[in-house]
């Protein structure tokens, strides 16, 4: 093990990558609340499809 | 005046510790977390989680038992009947147990306050459930990263990877790194396509990356609510999606296999059964081997707080997947092998006590397990006996005879003889701890049940 490891305070790592995992989180939400808008208008669709079959 | 002891392991926050007073247990909270414990109190974090039983309650106390200077309030919390460790936990408990400390701390969020520590240790099992049980774990929340994120990482997330990706049960990780498992070494052991999962590598890989770099130190970054928000999800997202697959132990379909020997286990019940109504007094037990607890049911039914412990860890999880989400509230799995019980560990040896320190209980049931300890792991019956009798005074016990067709499978894998293996053998070692109040055949199928209490 690398001495100066012992030294380190292992909060500060934390900190960072806490940062960087919120604004990959900020990403990943973004298009899994598009991907999620475009099913749920997909799936009204055809439900409506269902209700009203053509004549 | 009455003796203070502090509790052992409550060393570590300077917030307050836990003591014990004429038997009692107290938690002391300090004058330096005041402000965050009024806020906990006042926001109503505190009702809040309680009323949802996620939480112990505790009532306030405006005295100072302790004599200390830094005394701001005594709390006098609901005791926990039986102290568990995540290394006796199966991997659906460890499971849930992370998964209640990221609810609680995502919901503490919406009274200003967060999780400062989240650990294992501060989860139990009450009354059929995990429960937080540390209320000196809440502080106020200040825009700044989540302080115990390396630490829940360390103590629930990395077990859990290492079990799901490695499909095997290793709960004996925790008892060797008893603090978690260092995401360095998590790092090294999990597989390479682990990076695959962008949560898995984050919260492991990059984390681990970036705690190895010597950083200076500084003030912590803004981080709002949402921010935080965000973590806890992708946290809860990573851990909802891990599972253990289903492995076929040697005890998997015991019971399936036991009842097809004629009447035995219904008759075994019924033994049983009959000497639990008329013992009296007996109000907590432990069920050594209890596989996936059948027996542990009886004892519950009758209100016997019941710790149903078994060595394969699959049992432990097919039994607390049964009873999650019923009414049972009598029954807590457990992970034990009892030829090699959880040892004393920590600073002293103290900070976590060994599984005979936690547990003395009324009544141990010790079904079709002799035989396992005497001739599968060569311990003799006098030990064995000691063994029970630290665990209770009350004890039923079966006895399996060397010409029992199980003991005679066992045999030919064994080499050397046990010739002192009778029944007569075996009711004179356990002399020394018991006497036998009452004996029963199980059938025609040649084993004995016994009742027995301590000499002492």
């Amino acid at each position: 093990m690398d001495l100066v490891l012992l030294y380190v305070d292992p909060g500060s790592g934390s900190y960072l990558v806490q940062v960087i995992i919120a604004a990959a989180m900020g990403i990943v939400f973004f298009f899994k609340n598009i991907k999620l808008y475009i099913l749920s208008f997909f799936r009204r669709f055809s439900r409506k499809h269902k209700d009203n079959p053509p004549a | 005046m009455s003796v203070i002891t502090s509790h052992p392991s409550s060393y570590r926050d300077p917030s307050g510790y836990i003591f014990e007073k004429e038997g009692l247990l107290y938690r002391q909270v300090n004058q330096c977390f005041k402000e965050d414990f009024e806020s906990f109190i006042s926001s109503g974090c505190f009702a809040h989680f309680v009323k949802k039983g996620l939480l112990i309650p505790h009532e306030q106390i405006a005295e100072n038992l302790t004599g200390d200077q830094e005394w701001y309030t005594t709390l006098k919390p609901t005791k926990v009947s039986f102290i568990s460790y995540a290394w006796e936990w199966s991997f659906d408990m460890l499971k849930d147990a992370a998964l209640l400390t990221l609810q609680i701390a995502r919901e503490a969020l919406q009274f200003d306050m967060i999780l400062k520590d989240a650990t294992p240790y501060n989860i139990q099992w009450h009354k059929g459930k995990f429960i937080l049980i540390d209320s000196l774990s809440f502080e106020k929340y200040k825009n700044q990263p989540w302080v115990a994120y390396r630490q829940f990482c360390e103590g629930f997330l990395a077990p859990l990877l290492l079990m799901h990706y490695r499909k095997y049960s290793l709960q004996q990780l925790q008892l060797a790194w008893p603090d978690g498992v260092p995401l360095d070494l998590t790092q090294r052991l999990l597989p390479w396509r682990s990076k695959l999962s962008i949560h898995t590598y984050l919260h492991i890989h990059l984390h681990a990356k970036l705690s190895r770099k010597e950083n200076k130190p500084g003030k912590a970054p803004i981080f709002d609510k949402q921010k935080i928000l965000k973590l806890f999800a992708s946290l809860e997202t990573l851990i909802s999606s891990l599972h253990l697959p289903e492995q076929a132990s040697t005890w998997s379909g015991y019971y399936t296999e036991a009842s097809q020997r004629n009447d035995y286990l219904h008759e075994k019940k019924e033994i049983i059964f009959k000497w639990i109504s008329v013992t009296e007094g007996v109000k907590s037990a432990v069920d050594i081997g209890a596989n996936e607890g059948e027996f542990s049911k009886l004892l519950a039914a009758k209100s016997i707080s019941t710790i149903a412990a078994d060595f394969d860890p699959y049992c432990i999880n097919r039994l607390y997947s049964k009873i999650k989400g019923t009414k049972e509230i009598n029954i807590q799995p457990l992970i034990l092998d009892i030829a090699n019980p959880g040892p004393a560990i920590g600073v002293n040896l103290e900070e976590r006590q060994s599984f005979y320190q936690r547990c003395r209980v009324d009544m141990v049931l010790a079904l079709a397990l002799i035989h396992h300890l005497v001739i599968g792991k060569r311990i003799p019956l006098e030990k064995v006996a000691r063994m029970f009798s630290t665990i209770g005074d009350c004890l039923i016990v079966e006895f399996v005879p060397y010409e029992d067709e199980k003991v005679q499978l066992m045999l030919q894998t064994k080499t050397g003889n046990f010739p002192y293996y009778s029944q007569q053998d075996f009711e004179n070692a356990f002399a020394r701890y018991f006497y036998i109040e009452k004996k029963e055949s199980i059938g025609k199928s040649g084993r004995t049940l016994f009742l027995m209490k301590g000499n002492k």
